[in-house]
């Protein structure tokens, strides 16, 4: 079930108005629990299995690792949970590429081999829900948490429906724990609970959908080659499509679940007035930044182990990490770019990190102009279909292969990503240091009504096209 | 990355918080200022464009229409074909002199051939099949306009399902709440844009064209009629989507594809009818300037011919019969909503007429 769907408007009112009813704290979680799975179901329902599976798996795994004692079951208990969430996944989503990939390997040494045919349905949100449960058994294994106290609280972790399918990736710790003792909303946190999910709605509805991926898709999808300011403007627009949508969907997420009492942590915090990818990686898709941190880098070694290693063990977390997001290779080179950017860093933090100019303002705008600069070079090949046409754009946008370019963006088109681009990074750099509560509590009350009233508005008026979120697909 | 070395630790509830506003009359004023916004919005379409509440023939419409078949009317008279198909037969009608309430699942701006491939592989199916052509949306590469429906049908989920179903009576009630009056699509068509240069042509969008009923009844919107200014604009963007139709392909190119058209409408009309339905081909009117480009790019013999002789089916052209000629066209492709009505009855006879002539006998149509 989508956010900007009519159908979630129904569901989260009856959801809402059960949360409210005189009902014991069971009922209501077991209402909870219920609803998730109805929102699942909503895409495909035969897929709520795939939830039972992780979920019976890791309440029994967790449980066994707890109460074992010698290490060696502990680690053999963990691996069931890990292969068998991971199997899902490979199976689900990774199955046809590493056929494909299977085939070009035996062609390339002479084998002649068709794979079968792969008319497989991947499962929404599974790498979202699939890096959840596995924390929850890999915390109890590292000791960090302790086994949930019931299956239902347990459950309703694993399939809480504001987050499901898209994020923020949350930790036991930081959820379970909520679902212990009753909770409410009050009517304030009910009422900004609501003005959040108007500005995530805001964010996908009309900045992504309406004004930018229409310039994206245009240029991503253009049959020939198209000019400079085309390959400049439609990686621009996708980058601030990518950002409106994912960061939309967590900041209703968020919203949903602080209307019902719930608090998420957030998942992005304008992540285009990073300085440095250091800092870009604090402020994007932070859950799943701090999950491949937590249960990768650092078991790898992370950088405790020397300059080397710690350059290897980045570089293989951002190539997994690229992996995640979709199985495909161009999701590989761009994990690859920001682990070479990362390490690229570390080297000039290394030899220049105690230089006065580094303070200085003008050159810490430098640093996030050619953050966000080398950014936008990444995304090329997050967005594009296969590495020619990325290659394509990619030397176009660094000023070599022009020739027979034909232009696809419009005046129109070009107006509305020149003036979204722009309001894309003054805000986040006016927000770089700030938090949204605090800008909001400083503001005249008739302000904030009057901005709610205009996303509101353009909401309504934009109309959406029912568009599933991008990061549905990984 | 975030680049710590250790996450030892768990990590905490977050509890957070909630700017110290009065936020009862925050959400009361925006709520108020919004509703001030969409009223005068609603009143601009109403007033000043002079639009109506309508169905907003999306996906899920279609989809809706298209289980018909699948349910409980195998045997059905199912319409598909394009916009001339979708405006110019009057479903009230035709249950008027046929008996049966026809399903219309013709397409804007769309190859009717996907949909006959559609229909043809659905075993439900054993109705009689009315396939309207126009014949330059034939050689479309791909679908058209609609493209992605048939998937759409397809994988619709449970809560798109319910969706169209909410929206049904949103779409009856506000007449913004339309594709054509969108936001976007409203300021991307404003005049003021420059025109880029080497900008290639880029087809305009079609503006509001008719007003629909649930079961996708079609009628030719009235203000194409009587706003000059209105049809201008439609009928200006029928000139440009005309005098930039892609150059077709070579000789040879062409013949080879048109072949294997044809060889795909033969084998689907066979399916169907191996399963007891039947087909019939219609060549809806047009004329003026489109009809002038039509008899240049697709003559009646090079394509209408074949194709319903490569069916071996019933063809009614418009050109053949005056009581389908005689209707008015306002904007050179669909007929006038006061001029369907008289147009199907006429259609009906003369399909009656043609088939049992040919000794074809359906009793969807009283042959």
């Amino acid at each position: 079930m989508l956010f900007n769907s009519l159908t979630f408007i129904v569901f989260f009112a009856v959801v809402l108005a059960l949360h409210n009813a005189p009902l014991p704290w069971k009922v209501k979680k077991t209402n909870l629990l219920l609803a998730s799975y109805l929102f699942y179901a909503a895409w495909n329902p035969p897929f709520v299995i795939l939830l039972w599976i992780s979920t019976l798996l890791d309440w029994r795994v967790a449980k066994r690792i707890y109460a074992e004692e010698r290490l060696s079951r502990r680690r053999a208990w963990v691996a069931l949970s890990v292969l068998v969430n991971l199997g899902l996944l490979g199976y689900f989503k990774y199955g046809e590429f590493l056929l494909e990939n299977w085939q070009l390997l035996m062609s390339a040494i002479g084998v002649a081999w068709t794979p079968p045919d792969w008319d497989i349905v991947l499962p929404v949100g599974i790498s979202f829900y699939t890096f959840q449960t596995m924390a929850y058994s890999l915390d109890v294994y590292l000791r960090r948490a302790k086994p949930a106290d019931s299956l239902l609280d347990f459950a309703l972790f694993v399939t809480f429906f504001p987050q499901l399918v898209a994020g923020p990736i949350v930790r036991p710790t930081q959820l379970i724990p909520q679902f212990q003792k009753p909770v409410r909303a009050s009517a304030n946190q009910l009422l900004w609970g609501l003005g959040l999910m108007t500005l995530g709605l805001f964010e996908k509805i009309v900045i992504a959908d309406g004004a930018l991926a229409p310039a994206a898709d245009a240029v991503f999808g253009a049959a020939k080659p198209v000019p400079f300011l085309d390959a400049w403007l439609g990686t621009l627009a996708f980058a601030g499509q990518i950002f409106s949508d994912f960061a939309g969907y967590s900041t209703v997420a968020i919203g949903v679940a602080l209307c019902l009492g719930f608090s998420l942590p957030d998942n992005f915090r304008f992540p285009y007035a990073a300085i440095g990818f250091s800092d870009f990686w604090r402020r994007w898709h932070i859950s799943l930044s701090t999950w491949l941190r937590d249960y990768l880098y650092i078991p790898l070694g992370g950088n405790r182990k020397g300059w080397h290693r710690t350059q290897v063990n980045l570089m293989v977390t951002m190539l997994l990490g690229g992996l995640w997001h979709g199985a495909a290779w161009t999701f590989v080179v761009w994990g690859g770019l920001h682990g070479f950017y990362l390490g690229v860093e570390r080297f000039f933090q290394r030899q220049f990190g105690g230089a006065k100019i580094a303070t200085t303002f003008g050159f810490k705008v430098f640093l996030a102009l050619l953050t966000y600069f080398l950014v936008n070079l990444t995304w090329v090949f997050f967005r594009a279909p296969d590495f020619p046409t990325a290659w394509r754009m990619t030397r176009t946008m660094l000023g070599s292969g022009l020739d027979g370019s034909v232009p696809v963006l419009s005046t129109y088109l070009i107006t509305v990503v020149v003036a979204v681009t722009v309001g894309i990074l003054l805000v986040h750099g006016f927000m770089r240091n700030r938090r949204l509560e605090d800008v909001v509590a400083s503001a005249p009350w008739w302000l904030v009504g009057s901005v709610w009233a205009a996303m509101l508005f353009l909401i309504l008026i934009a109309q959406g096209s029912g568009d599933a979120f991008i990061y549905f697909q990984f | 990355m975030p680049s710590s070395t250790s996450s030892s630790e768990s990590e905490p509830v977050i509890l957070r918080p909630v700017p110290g506003l009065r936020w009862p009359r925050v959400a009361v004023a925006a709520l108020l200022l919004a509703a001030v916004g969409l009223g005068a919005w609603e009143a601009y379409w109403r007033v000043a464009q002079h639009y109506e509440a309508s169905y907003r023939n999306s996906d899920g419409q279609w989809a809706q229409v298209r289980r018909r078949v699948d349910a409980r009317e195998a045997n059905a008279t199912v319409f598909i074909g394009s916009s001339r198909t979708l405006f110019d037969i009057d479903l009230d009608v035709w249950k008027e002199e046929t008996g049966v309430h026809g399903i219309q699942l013709a397409l804007e701006g769309s190859n009717p051939l996907p949909v006959l491939s559609d229909i043809a592989n659905d075993e439900d199916f054993r109705g009689l099949l009315v396939v309207g052509i126009t014949p330059p949306l034939l050689f479309l590469p791909g679908m058209g306009v609609r493209a992605g429906v048939i998937e759409y049908y397809y994988d619709e989920t449970p809560s798109q399902r319910i969706s169209t179903q909410l929206s049904y009576p949103l779409e009856t009630t506000f007449a913004y709440y339309n594709i054509d009056t969108k936001l976007f699509t409203v300021l991307a068509r404003q005049p003021w844009w420059p025109s880029r240069p080497n900008l290639p042509f880029q087809q305009p969008e079609v503006r509001k064209l008719e007003h629909m009923r649930r079961d996708r009844q079609a009628d030719l919107w009235e203000r194409v009629e009587t706003d000059p200014e209105f049809h201008a604009i439609v009928t200006g963007t029928w000139q440009a989507i005309l005098e930039n139709l892609p150059p077709p392909p070579p000789e040879e190119v062409a013949r080879a594809q048109f072949q294997a058209l044809l060889d795909q409408v033969a084998g689907n009309v066979a399916k169907i009818r191996a399963r007891g339905g039947e087909v019939v081909f219609i060549r809806p009117p047009s004329s003026d300037v489109f009809r002038e480009v039509e008899r240049k790019i697709t003559p009646r013999e090079r394509v209408w011919e074949p194709v319903v002789g490569a069916a071996g089916a019933v063809g009614v052209h418009f050109e053949d019969y005056p009581a389908l000629s005689e209707v008015r066209t306002p904007e050179w492709s669909h007929i006038a909503a006061a001029d369907k009505a008289r147009w199907t009855r006429a259609l009906v006879g003369i399909l009656q007429k043609a088939m049992t002539e040919r000794g074809v006998h359906r009793p969807e149509v009283g042959s």
